[in-house]
């Protein structure tokens, strides 16, 4: 605005900012780099008055009191409207080669969020629900077995860190089937920690080749039985016909889209791929679909998509032709096992909810659910409404609990597999998330956000910063389709970041289960080696009180 | 001692009770103390026999075991202590050994030899697992030594820091492994010599080396002393003998311990990857793009921002403002440039009037809209300039090579259509009721708002250009009709003649503005008297208040049923002459006392002039022209229900004079377009006011057009107002307003981009016609928008990169 111009209830000044950019005139050198990078044209070159006045102090004479001296100087200049306010990326920090510029939280609530809905558009992000921290954190894992089990070294012993992902039958029915020659479910060892659903489209194709490439790494090379879904957009078609396929579960969500490729593909795979996720719904935006817009629709995601492009998208909150939990999870999971002559195992991904206890029984029931994945409030996403992500949504913890223990009840807890997703590692503690989860109940976990964290440099936050995946401008490029964007990330970086990721969560996963004398299986359901500082916690969740 | 070499036994039952560790121990203890060096100890299962025995001092000590020596032989024990064990060992013999010699005949079993430092323990059969764990060498002793003839049990090794292991495979309890499962995990010193296969080892710990010939004579030389020892000298494998089939395995120092040796990424990416998938990895099927990394801040195509030079894409708000339409900002930009004399000539272009409108009369839309005011500083003043233009010379006029128009009306809207017309080279001839020339300018407004001589100078000028004006002829509908006819067109500028009266008792006396200022102009009023009431009180009222001023009243009222609509010159004018404004007032009735209101007051008056507007007198127009309202209706072009006949000024609507100056030029274009064969209008505005209609003449130097798309005003957030010192003041002469000008839109050429871009990428290129363009090197501009933020003119725009 202009300075002497009128305000509005929008105008707003930098102190109402989330993100107060400070630049440091005396360091600055002009270069312009910050405002060349700058995602959301937040920053500035700005021409700024200067003056001086010089007075004569001598009143004893008449006259005029002395001269002003008027100047300018060049600065960089913060811009205060909506449109354009700083999102805290500070990748203005990064390209500065002078370390004199970069934001700095507000130090009160802004006032940016009573205004973010111009024209009367809800505020839409990508990332998290804007809260750090959380319940598993502060889980301890507070059984430490020196004498009472043989305990292990966790950097020397080896141990056997797989899980099962799919329907097992108790022993006796496993004898029958085998006698009778029967159907027994197809089960996967896998590795515990699962890259979950993060499709070709919300991610870059420089991301999703370094996934994938990391995934078939850690596969072949190292040994590790990781799986990575792949969200609902479809499979390169290459992918779909290679080896690696069975490093791949394929997701299938409401918008079906790149199914009829991957359908035609089927006579030409080389291997079945590892499973099928059947998403019901999200973490992140529990009730909620998506939506690539036109815009994002390249050439190259309408080829995988099978879709022409520059056309929207739309992936509808539900799937479209399923009216009751029975039918809904029955025939879906039937047309999934018959795709692939009933040998890849199926199950459905739904969001953490009060409801999952149902969809739980219902699963148990039907010999085909070869497990159930559960994405808890926690969980991250390209873009939802705002109000989605903070305020919706179960948290995973309970969520999970309750429904191992529902698993108990029934004596089905080493029968049908649950993994659990949503915010796991959150605030980096990505291995005693995981464990504290898996002692909850959990045969494995499904992580999203700390993988485009770790692997690939996002700089999104709790904290409100940056977030900004769901406008295509992601400064990392890993959320963008921009070339521009995208091409600042090399494939190979995050495959090997990915590695690290994997091979130190290993690390730490042992250092965790070794002093439990586990070194065979993971002790899903161990819940006597937890405690946590928290009575109502500890007896929600059923774990010990420790204080 | 006199005992000593006495030789004791010890029994470790004593009258069929076992005696406990600690007893034994004692006894042990003691008979050292009383001088024995050779004990024989019948063991059942007691911990720890043999070790600590450093009371012996110096001297050997030979401790026989037989029976079931328990767990734990020989731990802590003593150089000069020699055990000797006739059969199996229990766990951890030699635990924490300080420099004891152990000989077990039999087998021993876990935790042999764990935590051992000093002194040698020989197993003449296998041990169990975790042998030879955690061992150390101290450099201040030898280190120590564990011989076993046949196989070691898992874990062997684990964590051995030191000392020298001998594994010889001799009747193995795992004839395919002597080693055991995983073997020397968490090596980190020590030397291994071992003869039989083997079933891995832990390779990032360990290593198989070179035997060398030392080695080799250190081996065969230990061997007999412990075949020896085990009894075992002539009952052994030859192999065993035999160097080649010896290995021996060392730690691996910190420096060169392998993590493991796996493919970079790169590699894997090559080798694997691509070579399943193909080239291009995972779509390098379907698409082509290159999908190489690229640095943060690129050049070239890969910026995501460019910078455009907007130069004269959007109208300058002045220009914007003015209805006339006259481009402002080119006539301030050719004072800066010293052509002084083009910027009238440009002006007159436009206008006839440039002194008498733009310098005297007009309220300055231009002014009003100045981009400057956003700062609170005074607008450029326009008057000055418009004064200036009094004796301009008239343009050069071509020949009348075009069509005849006759415009009926000689006030500024008629001046306006005659004088383009003539420009582009018709023949107009003006037809006019009055004596003089110039409609109100010259019968109604104030001598003290526009002196004769400007006014005069001007309509001199506009008489030369138009040439026919027949003044003094009144027109009927006939005439009109026939006029039609006679012309190719006619453009009716007749004004609004009309006073509108109010229906209220004693209308009869007052006197109706346009009445009042003719014959006060014409000095042909008398004194209105002392007191005088204006109703209607809008700038004709204030012309009205001033005129009557200087005939001599004393007190002038104006009143109004609202709010003055009076603004500008005429109410500071106005004001000037101590009149006063009262509102709102009704009036009920006119007497000869003055003027009565509704609320009953009386507002004493000599004379009352009612100035509430006046309307057109559309009677002498042919039925063919359509009135609406009491207006006559027109087209965007000014065009009547009569495809011949334009009507334009007060006729059309009441306005100011510039209005009326750009209708006419307006509907000039549209009958030049029409002669010219040619649709009469074209519907942008901003292409008419951006002078591309067809009768600008683009003849001035450095004069560019514009190049108009979206919306047609700059943004005034694009111009830094901030080079210009809020505190001066607007200079007196029209250079120093030239250049406090801020050029809005328009280039001023100040090379400030060329000298701000970071990366030199800006570059002032000459043009072949004399123009000049700022051009952007893209191979080294980053996109950084520095020109756009500099700018003073809001010319450089940073604009989002096209797609790739």
């Amino acid at each position: 605005m202009q300075t002497d111009g009128a305000i509005g209830p929008s105008t707003l000044s930098l102190k109402d900012l989330p993100w107060q950019i400070l630049w440091d005139k005396e360091r600055c050198t002009l270069c312009g780099r910050c405002t060349a990078v700058c995602p959301v044209g937040a920053i500035e070159l700005k021409v700024f008055r200067k003056r001086a006045v010089n007075v004569d102090v001598d009143f004893s004479k008449p006259g005029k009191r002395g001269g002003n001296v008027f100047g300018t100087f060049y600065g960089i200049h913060q811009r205060t409207s909506p449109a354009f306010a700083c999102v805290g990326c500070a990748m203005c920090t990064l390209a500065c080669p002078n370390d004199c510029i970069g934001p700095v939280a507000a130090d009160e609530a802004d006032k940016l969020r009573f205004h973010i809905n111009q024209g009367g558009q809800a505020e839409r992000r990508g990332g998290r629900r804007n809260d750090p921290g959380g319940i598993l954190d502060r889980i301890q894992f507070t059984r430490i077995s020196m004498l009472t089990d043989p305990a292990l070294d966790a950097g020397r012993h080896e141990f056997e860190l797989t899980t099962l992902l799919g329907r097992i039958y108790p022993p006796e029915k496993n004898m029958e089937m085998l006698r009778e020659n029967g159907w027994i479910p197809p089960v996967r060892e896998i590795y515990p920690l699962i890259i979950g659903g993060m499709s070709f489209g919300a991610l870059s194709p420089t991301m999703w080749e370094g996934l994938q490439l990391g995934v078939t790494y850690l596969n072949e090379e190292l040994g590790m039985p990781v799986r990575i879904s792949t969200g609902e957009g479809g499979c390169p078609p290459r992918l779909l016909r290679s080896r690696f396929l069975r490093y791949v579960i394929l997701q299938i969500a409401s918008g079906y889209f790149g199914w009829d490729e991957i359908i035609h593909a089927i006579p030409e795979m080389k291997v079945d791929p590892c499973a099928i996720e059947i998403k019901y719904g999200q973490g992140a935006k529990p009730g909620d679909g998506g939506l690539l817009m036109w815009h994002k629709v390249n050439k190259l995601i309408a080829a995988i998509r099978g879709v022409p492009e520059g056309v929207s998208l739309p992936s509808p909150p539900t799937h479209q032709t399923k009216y009751s939990i029975e039918e809904a999870v029955a025939k879906m999971i039937q047309s999934m096992y018959m795709a692939w002559g009933f040998r890849v195992p199926v199950y459905p991904k739904i969001s953490g909810t009060s409801t999952a206890l149902s969809v739980l029984n219902n699963l148990s029931r039907n010999p085909y659910a070869a497990g159930l994945a559960i994405d808890g409030e926690d969980g991250g996403t390209g873009a939802a409404y705002n109000v989605s992500m903070n305020h919706m949504g179960h948290p995973i913890a309970s969520c999970l609990r309750d429904c191992y223990r529902n698993l108990v009840s029934l004596g089905q807890q080493n029968e049908i597999p649950l993994f659990a997703g949503g915010g796991i590692g959150k605030s980096g503690n990505l291995a005693a998330n995981a464990a504290a989860l898996i002692m909850l109940g959990a045969s494995g976990i499904q992580v999203g956000k700390i993988v485009m964290q770790a692997a690939a440099g996002c700089l999104g936050s709790e904290t409100k910063r940056c977030n900004i995946c769901n406008i295509g401008r992601c400064p990392k490029g890993i959320t963008s389709q921009d070339p521009r964007l995208y091409r600042r990330l090399d494939p190979e970086d995050v495959a090997g970041r990915l590695v690290d990721m994997f091979v130190s969560f290993d690390t730490e996963l042992r250092k965790i289960v070794a002093p439990l004398g586990r070194s065979t299986s993971l002790p899903i359901g161990m819940s006597d080696a937890l405690g946590i500082n928290d009575k109502d916690a500890a007896d929600r969740l059923d774990i010990r009180y420790v204080v | 001692m006199n005992n000593t070499n006495q030789r004791i036994i010890l029994s470790g039952r004593v009258e069929d009770e076992r005696l406990e560790s600690r007893v034994l121990e004692e006894k042990i203890q003691k008979a050292v103390r009383d001088g024995h060096r050779v004990i024989e100890v019948e063991a059942h299962g007691q911990h720890g026999i043999g070790g600590r025995l450093y009371r012996a001092a110096k001297d050997p000590v030979h401790v026989k075991v037989t029976g079931h020596s328990g767990q734990r032989l020989g731990s802590m024990g003593f150089p000069g202590t020699f055990i000797e064990n006739f059969g199996p060992a229990s766990d951890d013999a030699g635990w924490l050994n300080a420099g004891a010699r152990i000989v077990i005949h039999g087998n021993a079993a876990n935790g042999t030899a764990n935590a051992m430092s000093q002194g040698t323990i020989f197993v003449g059969g296998s041990i169990g697992s975790r042998g030879m764990t955690m061992t150390k060498y101290n450099p201040r002793f030898d280190p120590p030594q564990l011989w076993v003839l046949g196989s070691t049990g898992d874990y062997f090794g684990e964590f051995m820091a030191g000392g020298i292991a001998v594994i010889c495979g001799v009747d193995p309890k795992t004839p395919e492994n002597i080693l055991g499962h995983r073997p020397f995990v968490g090596m980190v010193a020590g030397t291994v010599f071992f003869n039989g296969p083997h079933g891995g080892y832990s390779k990032t710990d360990s290593k198989i080396v070179f035997l060398s010939d030392d080695d080799w004579q250190w081996l065969r030389d230990g061997l007999d002393r412990f075949l020896d020892a085990v009894g075992r000298k002539n009952d052994v494998p030859e192999r065993l003998f035999e160097r080649e089939r010896w290995q021996k395995l060392t730690a691996r120092s910190p420096h060169d311990k392998v993590v493991r040796k796996t493919r970079t990424v790169s590699e894997f990416r090559r080798s694997v990857w691509e070579a399943e998938l193909g080239a291009g990895g995972l779509v390098g099927d379907i698409s082509d793009r290159d999908m190489s990394l690229i640095p943060l801040i690129p050049t070239g195509e890969l910026r995501r921002f460019v910078p455009v030079w907007e130069n004269r894409k959007y109208l300058p708000p002045c220009q914007d403002a003015c209805p006339a339409g006259i481009p402002v900002l080119d006539r301030w930009r050719l004072v800066r440039e010293g052509k002084v004399d083009e910027a009238m000539d440009l002006a007159l272009r436009y206008t006839p009037f440039p002194a008498t409108v733009c310098g005297h009369l007009c309220p300055n839309l231009c002014m009003g809209s100045c981009t400057r005011q956003g700062a609170m500083m005074p607008p450029v003043d326009i008057t000055k300039l418009g004064k200036a233009g009094v004796h301009t010379k008239e343009p050069e006029l071509p020949e009348v090579t075009g069509g005849r128009v006759a415009v009926i009306g000689g006030g500024p809207a008629g001046i306006s259509a005659a004088w383009q017309l003539r420009l582009t080279g018709h023949d107009p001839t003006i037809y006019d009721l009055p004596v003089q020339l110039g409609g109100k300018i010259s019968a109604l407004i104030p001598k003290s708002r526009i002196p004769d001589d400007i006014l005069n100078a001007e309509l001199e000028r506009a008489r030369r250009v138009i040439g026919h004006v027949l003044l003094e002829k009144q027109l009927e509908a006939e005439d009109v009709e026939r006029l039609r006819d006679d012309y190719d067109y006619v453009v009716v500028a007749a004004g609004a003649q009309k006073p509108r009266m109010l229906n209220i008792p004693g209308i009869e006396r007052v006197f109706p503005a346009t009445d009042f200022l003719r014959k006060a102009k014409q000095d042909a009023a008398g004194s209105p008297g002392d007191h005088v009431v204006v109703i209607g009180a809008g700038n004709v009222g204030c012309d009205v208040a001033v005129e009557a001023h200087r005939l001599g009243a004393k007190t002038i009222t104006l009143i109004d049923v609202q709010e003055p609509a009076a603004f500008g010159r005429e109410k500071a004018h106005a004001e000037a002459a101590g009149a006063t404004f009262r509102w709102p007032c009704f009036t009920k009735e006119i007497t000869a006392e003055g003027v009565v209101l509704e609320d009953g007051d009386l507002l004493s008056a000599d004379t009352v002039v009612v100035s509430v507007g006046d309307v057109p007198d559309t009677g002498f127009l042919p039925g063919t022209v359509e009135i609406e309202n009491g207006f006559v209706k027109v087209d965007e072009q000014f065009r009547t229900t009569d495809p011949k006949i334009f009507a334009v000024g007060d006729i059309v609507r009441p306005g100011l004079l510039t209005d009326s100056i750009g209708a006419g030029r307006k509907a000039a274009s549209a009958i030049h377009r029409l002669l010219s064969g040619k649709e009469a209008g074209n519907n942008d505005r901003y292409y008419e006011m951006a002078g591309q209609s067809d009768i600008f003449l683009s003849e001035y130097a450095g004069f560019r057009d514009f190049v108009l798309d979206g919306p047609a005003v700059i943004d005034p957030s694009r111009i830094s107002l901030e080079y210009f010192d809020p505190r001066l003041e607007m200079s007196e002469g029209i250079e120093g307003c030239s250049s406090a000008c801020l050029s809005c839109g328009s280039c001023r050429d100040c090379g400030l981009c060329e000298s701000l871009c970071p990366q030199a990428a800006i570059y002032r290129e000459e043009l072949e016609n004399g123009d000049f363009e700022y051009r952007v090197r893209t191979d080294r501009c980053i996109g950084c928008g520095f020109c756009a933020g500099a700018c003073p003119c809001g010319i450089w725009a940073i604009h989002e990169n096209d797609p790739l």
